[in-house]
């Protein structure tokens, strides 16, 4: 089957070509899902110059887990759990020389330079919170706020209960408030 | 991610969606051609099955986990076993007697519960009192307990 058609087909189905020896659909799912899980991962503080080695690393531990995967949460969030852990195991490595790199809307130079000044400073105080948060409070935050998931599809690809997923949320935002104030 | 930040507080949103639009910049340097390509030499290289030790397989952890449930039934059902047979012999029947008086007798006798007539030969009908009985009466009494 050619890459365009490739591309037509579900994760599911993808997931079930690999498992039965076709490479390529392996490969489709990469590219499907790369830029979602290196974004998750850059958002969590992940440096800029290891973000490829780490992607890489989360999808060939999600392969080589493939036939664990029970479809209870959809592949790119439990995709993103397993990037979760990859970033567990990097994370002593890279926290200290994490190097604070202003977004462009923040770089802008238009506008009240105090109100960038406080934006930049807002920034660097979030990703040093994310940083000290829990593991569990930090990953249901970002699955939560940046990726936009459910609680009962947090819960799944944690393996947590869905009411631990609210409390871990709860407990986060209420830390990262306290942090960026 | 808008409609989850919508429950956030204005100034927490407003900072996840400024660290949100930074890790798209960085990302975006990622290029997916070549994670995949680099993901399917490496499964290639080092196998796609995840290395699993036999006792890990799912059929011998649920094997060890009926063992493990057996024998655990098993020791319970001993030790309560044990323990009803030791409540039932496990009586003072080392009480000296010839300190106590026929009061005091009654007492034990009635603080031990009602003494089983099966395990000895009646002494006394249940109309005589203790007081009628022989010393040696009382501790054939006492060691039925």
């Amino acid at each position: 089957m050619g890459l365009p058609a490739l591309a037509a087909e579900a994760d599911g189905a993808l997931i079930a070509r690999y498992l039965a020896g076709d490479e390529q659909a392996a490969g489709e799912l990469v590219r499907r899902h790369t830029a979602a899980l290196a974004r998750y991962m850059a958002a969590q503080g992940a440096p800029a110059e290891e973000l490829e080695d780490l992607t890489q690393e989360a999808f060939f531990k999600a392969f080589r887990a493939l036939a664990s995967f029970r479809g209870g949460a959809s592949f790119r969030t439990w995709l993103l759990a397993i990037g979760g852990n990859v970033l567990r195991d990097g994370r002593r490595r890279w926290r200290r020389r994490q190097v604070v790199e202003l977004s462009p809307e923040i770089r802008d130079p238009s506008g009240d330079p105090a109100e960038h000044l406080d934006a930049g400073s807002t920034l660097q105080r979030l990703e040093e919170g994310i940083g000290k948060l829990a593991r569990l409070q930090r990953e249901v935050f970002m699955l939560r706020a940046q990726q936009g998931l459910e609680y009962s599809e947090i819960s799944t690809a944690l393996g947590i209960s869905e009411g631990a997923a609210r409390v871990h949320y709860h407990h986060a935002v209420k830390r990262l408030m306290a942090w960026i104030q | 991610m808008d409609p989850m930040n919508a429950e956030l507080p204005e100034r927490l949103s407003a900072a996840v969606r400024a660290l949100d639009a930074r890790a798209a910049e960085r990302s975006a340097r990622v290029s997916p051609d070549r994670v995949a390509s680099r993901v399917l030499e490496r499964l290639r290289r080092e196998g796609a099955g995840e290395p699993r030790i036999w006792w890990m397989h799912p059929t011998a952890l649920r094997a060890a986990a009926a063992v493990v449930l057996l024998v655990a039934a098993g020791w319970t059902v001993s030790v309560v076993r044990q323990h009803s047979i030791q409540t039932a012999v496990r009586l003072p029947v080392s009480i000296p007697v010839d300190s106590l008086n026929a009061q005091q007798l009654e007492a034990v006798l009635q603080a031990a519960g009602e003494v089983r007539a099966a395990n000895f030969e009646p002494v006394a009908s249940s109309n005589e009192s203790l007081d009628n009985l022989s010393e040696q009466q009382l501790q054939q009494v006492l060691a039925s307990l």
